[in-house]
């Protein structure tokens, strides 16, 4: 009986310290994060989601985007993504703070999409990309070739999608 | 039938019956999402989106399959080291059924809606609590099979699988908490979902296999493991080192860098227990013609390739925490490779490898079909083979040719798969009466 209780205690135990050293750690850190200003007086950043980016979020969760894109940004030391231009600076912890569900990803079979927003000039760019083949599960565009509702939510999501502002833990050089 | 295999049957036949149909709903889901990458793609249908169709074949996998061959198998193996006679096994019955319930309402969901932001805990918030008491009526059976003993033998196998059963039920619900019903702040969410997924693929799943191993191993070559006294360091420092693994997939990401370091520490300090599981298992395995035994036990062929693949794969994630080797690797199909080499090429061949023994004690049947056993064996075997080498050979970059390779390994899988469940479905009703002349060892 006393190998029971130690071994059942032991593994809960074993289960739950990591958790409790990494999550409830992170959350201690970073659980009161907010807006910012990168300098005195500066706006506060990252800035509010326009209300149809939040629409375009569900339509980019539903249709499992994340599966092929990540929306981050790793130091230079890190990998070669600035090298890259895939951002100006790392992407830091404050740049996800407004985002009910955080979809950093880790896989990237097309291009991280943290600064899609400031990569794509103009709506059309956009539209371009999301009519390629890869892309055609659950995207419509009618005969015209104009977008539906969903793209048209999607659209405006992916191009509010930059981190190209000063944070105070990651100034914009 | 033995007084202890009797009272199992009916549980058992439902949950593995269950994790049969998953693995090959599993394998459609899966061969679907590959060919979904090739150039030509699938259409336009929004169902075969491929992070849906990803999604789903992940979740049937994980909880489907291995979920429901582990509650069966686990119960089965704790019964039989504990001399253990269950008599309440309709809780453990109506536990998989709402278990079953609930999953294919997530995986219909997860097709028709989408999936969420967080692999394996992308389903419905409501499906959660359902699958947690699930996993408590039917998962939680090796702890009592082991509490109410009543030979007081205690072995490795038993520690490994109490652990694995306890450890998944704490992570589930720790994780349904911080991640789906009060998300944590932020990216401390990938931190959270980074804990349990290893947690789940680490210990419970890894857990248990591990245990299949610690019994068979012994069992079928008739001898003590080697180094044996070590096994309960290599017990301890498993448990206590797998869960802080979890942040190595997360290095270069915006969460905190003490948390990205912790990962690598982790991934470092796991080469202990690999090291003395792989003395006590490798180690019994590499003296006295052991391999070749083992190869001649259809059981323990299985058995002691997964093994071999776990062990491969913890030192695989030593290596690809080094910070260099991950700038290069991270965001590739490494991880796909890595992953498939943990789940399939080693968890899933320790629980094939444990049903070829367990079913046929539990049914009084045999496996009818020595011709389905082999081409179960070659086309697992080739089928993960051909995965993990198409991913890693894609780590530079993307190329149709392999994406081709993976989808014809897909349909290998697929096919293994099938003549598995058919013949696993015919040793569970007892219809196997034809001589058996590639035997599963005993
Ligand atoms: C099967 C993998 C896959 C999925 C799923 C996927 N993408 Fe892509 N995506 C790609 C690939 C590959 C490219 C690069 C295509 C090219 O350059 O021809 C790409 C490119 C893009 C681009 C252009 C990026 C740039 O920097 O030019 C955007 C925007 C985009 N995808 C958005 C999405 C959205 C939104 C979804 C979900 C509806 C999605 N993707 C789902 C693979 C995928």
């Amino acid at each position: 009986m006393k190998n029971f209780r130690y071994l059942v205690l032991g593994a809960l135990v074993a289960t739950a310290l990591p958790f409790t050293g990494l999550v409830v750690g992170s959350q201690a850190q970073l659980g009161s994060l907010g807006r910012a200003p990168a300098e005195e007086g500066g706006p506060l950043m990252p800035p509010l989601e326009p209300g149809q980016a939040v629409q375009g979020r569900e339509v980019y969760l539903s249709l499992g985007c994340v599966s092929c894109h990540t929306q981050q940004v790793r130091p230079a030391g890190q990998g070669r993504d600035i090298a890259a231009g895939l951002g100006g600076r790392p992407s830091v912890a404050r740049d996800y703070v407004l985002q009910p569900v955080v979809l950093l990803g880790d896989r990237r079979i097309g291009p991280d999409l943290a600064n899609y927003g400031s990569r794509a000039k103009s709506e059309s760019d956009v539209l371009a990309a999301l009519r390629k083949p890869v892309h055609a599960p659950g995207l419509r565009f009618d005969a015209d070739g104009k977008p539906d509702a969903r793209v048209t939510a999607l659209a405006a999501y992916l191009r509010s999608l930059r981190q190209d502002y000063s944070s105070p833990e990651a100034p914009l050089k | 039938m033995s007084r202890i295999d009797a009272p199992l049957r009916v549980p058992f036949t439902l949950l593995f019956g269950s994790a049969a149909l998953w693995l090959t709903l599993a394998s459609v889901f899966s061969l679907l999402a590959k060919v979904q990458l090739l150039p030509s793609g699938l259409g336009a249908c929004e169902w075969f989106a491929h992070g849906r169709l990803e999604a789903a074949a992940r979740n049937a996998f994980v909880y489907g399959w291995a979920g429901n061959a582990l509650f069966a198998l686990n119960l089965w193996l704790l019964s039989q080291l504990g001399r253990f006679e269950i008599r309440n096994g309709w809780m453990a019955a109506i536990g998989g059924l709402f278990w079953n319930l609930a999953l294919t309402w997530c995986t219909v969901s997860v097709i028709v809606h989408g999936p969420g932001a967080y692999a394996l805990l992308d389903f419905p918030a409501g499906a959660g609590p359902v699958l947690a008491v699930s996993f408590a009526l039917a998962g939680l059976w090796p702890v009592v099979a082991y509490a109410k003993r009543p030979t007081g033998h205690n072995f490795a196998a038993q520690w490994f699988v109490v652990g694995a059963s306890v450890a998944f039920l704490l992570a589930f619900v720790l994780a349904q908490v911080t991640v789906v019903w009060a998300p944590a702040s932020g990216v401390v969410q990938a931190v959270a979902h980074s804990w349990y997924v290893r947690s789940v693929e680490l210990l419970w799943l890894g857990g248990s296999a591990l245990g299949f191993g610690y019994y068979f191993v012994s069992k079928v070559l008739a001898r003590p493991l080697h180094a044996y006294y070590l096994a309960s360091v290599a017990f301890w420092t498993y448990f206590l080192f797998a869960g802080w693994t979890a942040p190595a997939a997360l290095i270069g990401s915006p969460v905190p860098l003490w948390v990205q370091s912790a990962g690598v520490v982790g991934c470092v300090m796991m080469l202990v227990p690999v090291l003395l599981i792989g003395l006590n298992l490798l180690g019994a395995l590499s003296k006295e013609g052991g391999w070749s035994r083992a190869w001649n036990s259809t059981s323990l062929r299985f058995i002691s390739l997964g093994l071999t693949s776990i062990l491969a794969s913890i030192v695989l994630a030593a290596w690809s925490s080094d910070r260099a080797v991950n700038a290069a690797l991270r965001f590739t199909s490494f991880s796909e490779g890595q992953g498939v080499l943990l789940l399939y090429a080693g968890v899933t061949m320790c629980v094939f490898g444990a049903s070829y023994a367990a079913l046929p004690r539990v049914s009084g049947g045999r496996w009818p079909s020595a011709a389905a056993i082999h081409t179960h064996f070659w086309a697992s075997l080739l089928g993960a083979v051909g995965t993990v080498v198409s991913a890693f050979a894609q780590v530079g970059g993307r190329s149709p040719d392999w994406a081709f390779v993976a989808a014809g390994s897909s349909a290998l899988l697929l096919l293994g798969h099938l003549a598995f469940a058919s013949n696993a479905f015919a040793t569970l009703i007892g219809g196997g009466e034809s001589p058996q002349s590639h035997p599963a060892h005993d």
